[in-house]
């Protein structure tokens, strides 16, 4: 599984495998190989190369709304963001008045422009194509309406949060 | 020996006197308010009755309320802990009027400390060095200018009627005294309903050091030496040791007496505590005011005193003489005590309640925890939000601040907030291992953290713990949706599964497809 994520000023993607009671990791360039040993009421007990890291999950585990792991006595505030999850995060769009913005949920790059500023879309139409983690993402617009600006170009690259497109 | 006794009191404080009602074969009677239907305390008792919805006042300071429950359950005595009614005089007396027994002073002697100006008074009577200020309350702002200028700057404006830092002003110079008076007034009358104000010298840099005082109804009364508590925040103590660092046996000597000299001038009975500012330049101490209840902090003075304080309240409540003479106290080693509350330290210390999903309480060598809550609890909005009190006791107070280091570190609290971080960097802060304790440690405290935060970041171990963080965050989050999709069925549209049956049925009615030669 395939998630990007976000800690503090850190951001990256983690690509985990669950094999029974071994994890197999990929942060960016770090791979590990742990043992998790116990998986009980959001309690997870994880050793790596002998090292134990005692881990508890706080919150509500969801895509894209951050949720508090503490390992030990040090707590962080991790959001992870499910590429496959992101269609129903995108539809649910950013309302300000009568205005809509489609924005990144994660960095990434556009691939296809669907629409140019002055179209006009219904609900779910596609307006941009975002590719993140090798994996395409279209951005529907959340509303009915005109596209007033589309802020970005094919083959450039977006962090997470910025604007793409307004819709009124 | 009473054979039942009342608890007017919710949270740890009512845990830890059902412990001692136990150990003396006393029948504990709890009290609860709505939200506390399920607490702690309630599982401890012998009988619960609720007193009314959340609200304190509805509730916990509920005066016949309380009385109405204490008689038709035949209580004997009621222990009103610390908080609530634990210094209400009026309370004091409506349980001695309706014939049972106030565990705690009299209502007299509630009455005249409960006035910081009247306390003043009765410390100078029994020649105790009080902090150079009035005695009453300042007449106006021309009174209050000539005080301070007679004084020197700096000063500190004071509610007669106060605690807990409110209506509480530091003056550093004249041009600041008109509406810091102003302030203090306004301030004073809406929490204590009173706006009378008076003025002190500042000790500079003070310590902050209490001696526990205990008395009979028979004349005795003595001292169970100090405790210190200089670290505070808004002028509420969060970590509590005894001895002082500093350690030193002839001032304890000679506080200790000074304390006796003031409890004794109100003829006061039971446990209390006199406060006092230790001054590090002069090596003076003034008597700041006296608390006629037990403390929050007792637990540090029982660990190294080895007397049980809540037993002995008992006990010189039921009309027993001291259990211990002034010669029998000795003080073997030295005791820390954290406040570990339900508040956010990265956000301001804002209280942070809701339910506890998980709790791991420390234990082994020289570790006590008086907590009032277990895991599954909800931290309520209408109390105050200390969950526990974690002490360490040690040979020396090295030790104890090594065995404390380990029990914040087995500490665990989820689903909530707590304090534990913060004291888990302060058992690591040189200045509070040296000792050098004064009540501004906590502003020092937070710049040297904001210092080290710059420096120390991003070493190899902590990018090791964050990516763990991260891997677990994403096995959680793995194992979430593989129980999603496994144990709840998929939401399908009705739609669809009507349309789904409909093809099927088509697919049923129609004849076999027959192979054309």
């Amino acid at each position: 599984m395939k998630l990007h994520t976000k800690v503090g000023d850190y951001e990256g993607d983690v690509d985990i495998r669950i094999e029974g009671s071994r994890v197999f990791a990929a942060l960016n360039d770090r791979r590990y190989e742990i043992n998790l040993q116990r998986s009980v009421d959001n309690r997870l007990l994880l050793v790596a190369a002998g090292r134990v890291f005692d881990c508890r999950v706080d919150g509500n585990i969801e895509s894209g709304s951050p949720f508090d792991v503490s390992v030990g006595t040090q707590r962080y505030a991790i959001t992870l963001t499910d590429p496959r999850r992101l269609r129903s995060a995108t539809a649910a769009g950013t309302l300000t008045g009568g205005v809509a913005r489609v924005t990144a949920p994660m960095p990434g790059k556009i691939v296809r422009v669907l629409v140019a500023a002055g179209a006009q879309v219904e609900a779910g139409d596609g307006i941009i194509v975002v590719e993140a983690m090798k994996m395409q993402n279209e951005m529907k617009s959340p509303r009915a309406g005109k596209v007033v600006t589309v802020k970005v170009d094919v083959g450039a690259t977006v962090n997470g949060g910025d604007v793409l497109a307004v819709i009124e | 020996m009473f054979r039942k006794i009342l608890i007017a009191n919710r949270g740890e404080i009512a845990v830890r006197i059902i412990r001692a009602c136990r150990d003396l074969n006393i029948s504990p009677i709890a009290v609860y308010s709505e939200v506390d239907a399920a607490s702690l305390h309630v599982c401890m008792a012998d009988e619960a009755y609720c007193i009314g919805p959340p609200p304190s006042a509805e509730s916990y300071l509920n005066i016949p309320r309380i009385i109405d429950v204490a008689g038709k359950a035949n209580a004997e005595a009621i222990h009103p802990g610390y908080g609530f009614l634990a210094e209400n005089s009026a309370f004091a007396r409506a349980v001695a009027e309706a014939g049972l027994v106030f565990i705690g002073p009299t209502a007299e002697a509630i009455e005249i400390m409960g006035s910081k100006t009247s306390a003043r008074r009765a410390a100078l009577e029994a020649g105790a060095p009080v902090v150079p200020g009035t005695t009453d309350a300042l007449k106006d702002f021309a009174e209050a200018r000539a005080t301070a200028a007679r004084l020197g700057y700096p000063v500190m404006l004071k509610a007669a009627a106060g605690g807990g830092g409110k209506g509480m002003r530091q003056v550093a110079a004249e041009s600041e005294l008109r509406s810091a008076f102003e302030a203090a007034q306004s301030e004073a009358e809406s929490a204590f309903g009173s706006s009378e104000v008076y003025l002190e010298k500042v000790v500079e840099r003070p310590r902050h050091i209490e001696i526990q005082i205990f008395a009979d109804q028979f004349g005795n009364c003595i001292h169970l030496g100090e405790r210190e508590c200089s670290i505070q925040r808004r002028h509420q103590k969060v970590i509590e040791e005894c001895p002082s660092p500093i350690n030193d046996a002839g001032l304890r000597q000679r506080m200790g007496e000074a304390a006796i000299r003031i409890a004794q001038a109100v003829n006061y009975v039971g446990a209390g505590t006199v406060e006092f500012l230790f001054s590090h330049a002069t090596r003076e101490f003034y008597f700041l005011e006296m608390n006629t209840r037990l403390q929050v902090e007792h637990p540090v003075t029982e660990l190294v005193t080895g007397f049980d304080l809540v037993r002995e309240q008992i006990n010189v409540a039921a009309g027993g003489e001291l259990s211990f003479k002034q010669s029998d106290v000795r003080w073997q080693g030295h005791a820390i005590e954290c406040r570990v509350y339900a508040e956010d330290p990265g956000n301001d210390f804002l209280p942070s309640p809701g339910r506890i999903s998980f709790l791991r309480v420390p234990a082994g060598p020289g570790i006590r925890d008086d907590g009032g809550v277990i895991e599954g609890d909800e931290v309520s909005i209408y109390y105050d939000p200390m969950i526990s009190k974690l002490a360490a006791w040690g040979r020396t107070r090295t030790e104890a601040v090594d065995r404390l280091r380990r029990a914040l570190d087995e500490y665990a609290v989820g689903g909530i907030k707590t304090t534990l971080p913060f004291f888990r960097e302060i058992v690591r802060d040189e200045e509070f291992i040296a000792g050098r304790l004064d009540t501004g440690f906590i502003p020092r405290f937070n710049e040297r953290c904001r210092e080290r935060g710059h420096s120390a970041n991003d070493t190899q171990a902590s990018r090791l713990q964050a990516d763990i963080a991260i891997i677990a965050a994403a096995v959680a989050y793995d194992q979430s949706q593989r129980q999603s999709t496994n144990h709840q069925p998929r939401q399908v549209s009705k739609w669809k599964t009507a349309g789904r049956a409909s093809t099927m049925n088509r697919t049923l009615q129609k004849p076999a497809p027959q192979f054309k030669e």
